[in-house]
């Protein structure tokens, strides 16, 4: 048992820090500390910078530019990039996709895309969901039926974050009909510009458009796209989910909202709630000592993990503590964040008659309060926080195994 | 850093569950009776230095109390380890000879911290120390004195111009007025009165103007130590509900398959979990300099108190009826998770001390 940090890990951390205020622009920064929303750009910059360094996919295999250090350096890095307010790089490309065609891949898709997706030369969206397959997310229906060469695919999915900035989509299709709706699924991926993909902006409550659904119509897919075998999809799904939990967390992302609340409601001028009130006080208080417990559970998950690597088997169930418990932080973080503003809250975007808003900066204000409504999310991504209080009671606690 | 447990530790952990395992499965014992077994595997001594027999450090400690939760053991572990940190760094003859006493099993010595009128604040006694010819003359009142009538010392601090004297008091003696009650989970606790007691010249150990670090130090072990019981004995609560859950049948079907149950029983393990996670913080916390490792400390206890309380208090909702009655055990784990709640501060107590020190530091 060894509870601190190796001087080692310490040694790692002050490195990272030092290579991020170095490398990445203190613009970029800036907007990702005011939680703006960032131009793509910015986005493919920064993540080029961490892949310099080996920061983009540490956790891939050696051969495709992973670094094998340990889960623990690893969730070190993460927090690093999070608290200093670099761009994560991009979790559909690095956490998700990637790790998928290099485990299942074949030699060829491996050659032509994990170096494209580790530096963001190719940007991957998600098409996992659709209308009527949110968290039982099995019943898809999109299908793609063997044609000639390929596969002719005809669907919608929705919720795909980042479809307008994406080069590719990564998609689950139904390749047949089986008894169980786990089987006869396939992944495949496809460029944005096929003939037949539309993408349609969906505007969220906080204002800014992030989601989109896409419209699959007769899109041609030939079949060197199919990524491992045909019908195992589903598997495929389940071991991208299981990816790299050292972040699952967000720890470094709610620490950094935490000492944003606590500073603005320290100032002197403070607007909204201000630390000298003892129920705001409090809340903030609670909100800090539960982060410090998060940020040892992620740490307890990882050595878990790391301990009997799980391999294919899936996300070890007690992510799903992290996951809850992650999305709970983000979002208590921004409702405190909100009480700071005080009346101003009630005032969005910029002026209408242009220029200064003649109080504080109007983009700082519109982005607090995009980021409360923005954080209601996180309790329903990625399987809603009621499909992982399931996940808990049946796989870590056994229940409902007797009916 | 990583949060296995050394082969040493793993073989302390495994003698400790035997031991504890066999004292719960010989019921209605006189707790005192085992406090042999628990010498004999050193655990009084557990985070002293090495000079005086100790093998180990809050670690250690930790893995101790949680099979002490876990089994609900009931023989004096807490006060030793209080007391034993006190007079390892008092200093002085007396307090070298009594630690030994203790190591070993001969003496037991009881840290008498709170008063009627002190709430958990511990450092500023109104017990009061009059110096006199050869000795002293001690006034005033403690309460809520863990295993105090199973003592042959009591540890009392007193108000002196320089700061916290601690004095060394026989409980059964002249001038000294003891009620001893029952804890809600069972174990014994003493309310003292003490009116112009008279004590020796050597019964004051330490340095009045040092004292009241000291202390701080061992309560702050102590507390990391409360939260490894809490956590061995929610852990052990949230199994048994399970299991109820998982037998108990109603509208022909067991109660677990009910999603709005399995809902409450994964909320139980999450508090729990954040409950461990914090417990290892404080655990860390013992190396940190003194301001730091008291916020720490104190923000561990707030959090795994809380979860304590919703444990304890689902647990028995998810029992139904059966979770009020005393035979069975859950009631007596909620009735333990209580009574630890409520040792060296309540959750506002504790969140208090957090915010005085201006939050939690990292």
């Amino acid at each position: 048992m060894d509870l601190g940090f190796s001087p080692e890990e310490e040694e790692f951390r002050a490195e990272v820090r030092s290579y991020l205020q170095q490398n990445i622009r203190a613009c970029i920064r800036e907007a990702v500390l005011e939680e703006q929303p960032l131009p793509r750009e910015w986005n493919v910059e920064a993540q080029q910078i961490l892949n310099r360094a080996g920061y983009a996919v540490p956790h891939w295999p050696v051969e495709w530019g992973g670094r094998d250090w340990s889960a623990v350096k690893r969730a070190i890095l993460t927090e690093e990039i999070d608290s200093m307010g670099v761009p994560r790089p991009l979790p559909f490309n690095v956490a998700l996709i990637g790790p998928v065609i290099a485990a299942f891949g074949s030699e060829e898709q491996k050659r032509r895309f994990l170096p494209a997706i580790a530096n963001l030369d190719m940007w991957f969206c998600q098409g996992f969901s659709e209308p009527d397959a949110g968290s039982d997310l099995a019943s898809l229906k999109t299908s793609a039926v063997r044609e000639g060469d390929g596969y002719r695919v005809n669907g919608q999915k929705t919720w795909t974050t980042y479809a307008q900035h994406a080069d590719w989509i990564f998609c689950l299709v139904r390749t047949s009909r089986e008894e169980r709706k786990q089987q006869g699924i396939s992944m495949m991926v496809m460029p944005m510009n096929s003939p037949g993909i539309t993408v349609r902006p969906i505007r969220s409550i906080d204002g800014i458009h992030h989601i989109n659904e896409v419209f699959l119509d007769d899109v041609h897919v030939p079949a060197e796209h199919l990524i491992g075998e045909e019908g195992r999809g589903w598997d495929y799904a389940k071991y991208l989910l299981g990816q790299e939990r050292t972040s699952m967390g967000n720890v470094g992302f709610s620490r950094r909202r935490l000492a944003r609340i606590r500073a603005r409601a320290s100032q002197t001028q403070s607007r909204g709630c201000r630390i000298d009130e003892p129920a705001f006080r409090r809340r903030l208080t609670w909100a800090e000592i539960e982060l410090q417990a998060l940020s040892i559970t992620q740490m307890r998950v990882i050595d878990e993990g790391s301990a009997g690597d799980t391999g294919s088997a899936g996300p070890d169930p007690k992510t799903s503590i992290l996951k809850m418990k992650g999305a709970e932080m983000l979002q208590r973080a921004s409702e405190l964040l909100l009480d700071t503003m005080g009346p101003e809250a009630m005032c969005n975007g910029a002026s209408l008659e242009g220029g200064d808003p003649l109080t504080e900066e109007g983009s700082e204000r519109s982005a607090i309060v995009s980021a409360y409504f923005g954080s209601r999310k996180y309790s329903i991504f990625g399987g809603s926080n009621e499909i992982q209080r399931n996940i808990l009671a049946k796989a870590v606690l056994g229940l409902g195994k007797r009916t | 850093m990583n949060f296995g447990l050394s082969e040493e530790q793993q073989m302390l952990s495994d003698s400790v569950d035997r031991m504890m395992a066999g004292h719960a499965q010989a019921a209605a014992a006189d707790p005192i009776s085992h406090w042999q077994d628990y010498c004999d595997l050193g655990l009084p001594a557990l985070s002293l230095p090495e000079a005086h027999g100790g093998y180990g450090g809050a670690e250690e400690v930790m893995i101790a109390f949680t099979a002490y939760g876990r089994y609900l053991a009931e023989a004096p572990l807490l006060q030793p380890l209080l007391s034993g940190r006190v007079l390892s760094e008092a200093g002085g003859e007396r307090a070298h000879d009594l630690l030994a006493r203790i190591i070993s099993g001969q003496d037991r010595v009881a840290l008498c911290l709170w008063e009627p009128n002190s709430g958990w604040h511990w450092d500023a006694p109104q017990t009061k120390a009059d110096p006199m010819a050869q000795g002293w003359r001690l006034r005033g009142q403690k309460t809520a004195v863990l295993d105090a009538d199973a003592s042959v010392w009591l540890l009392c601090p007193a108000r002196m111009a320089d700061g916290i004297g601690l004095f060394l008091v026989p409980p059964h003696s002249d001038g000294v007025k003891i009620k001893t009650m029952r804890t809600p989970d069972g174990r014994r606790v003493a309310n003292f009165a003490f009116d112009g007691a008279y004590l020796p010249a050597d019964a004051a150990i330490g340095d009045p103007t040092k004292n009241g670090a000291l202390l701080a130090r061992a309560i702050d072990e102590g507390i990391a130590a409360v939260c490894a019981e809490m956590v061995g004995a929610m852990d052990r609560l949230l199994e048994i509900t399970v299991e109820y859950m998982e037998t108990r049948k109603q509208f022909g079907v067991s109660i677990g398959s009910f999603q709005a149950l399995q809902h409450r029983a994964a909320d139980m393990l999450i508090e729990i979990e954040q409950a461990k996670s914090m417990t290892f913080h404080a655990v860390a916390a013992q190396r940190k300099d003194a301001a730091n490792r008291s916020c720490n400390v104190a923000a561990a206890k707030a959090l795994v108190n809380r979860a304590a309380r919703f444990v304890g208090q689902q647990a028995i909702q998810l029992h139904g009826g059966m979770g009020m009655t005393e035979e069975y055990p859950a009631g007596r784990y909620f009735q333990r998770l209580t009574v630890l709640e409520m040792m060296f501060g309540n959750t506002d107590h504790h969140l208090s001390q957090v915010e005085k020190a201006g939050g939690v530091t990292g």
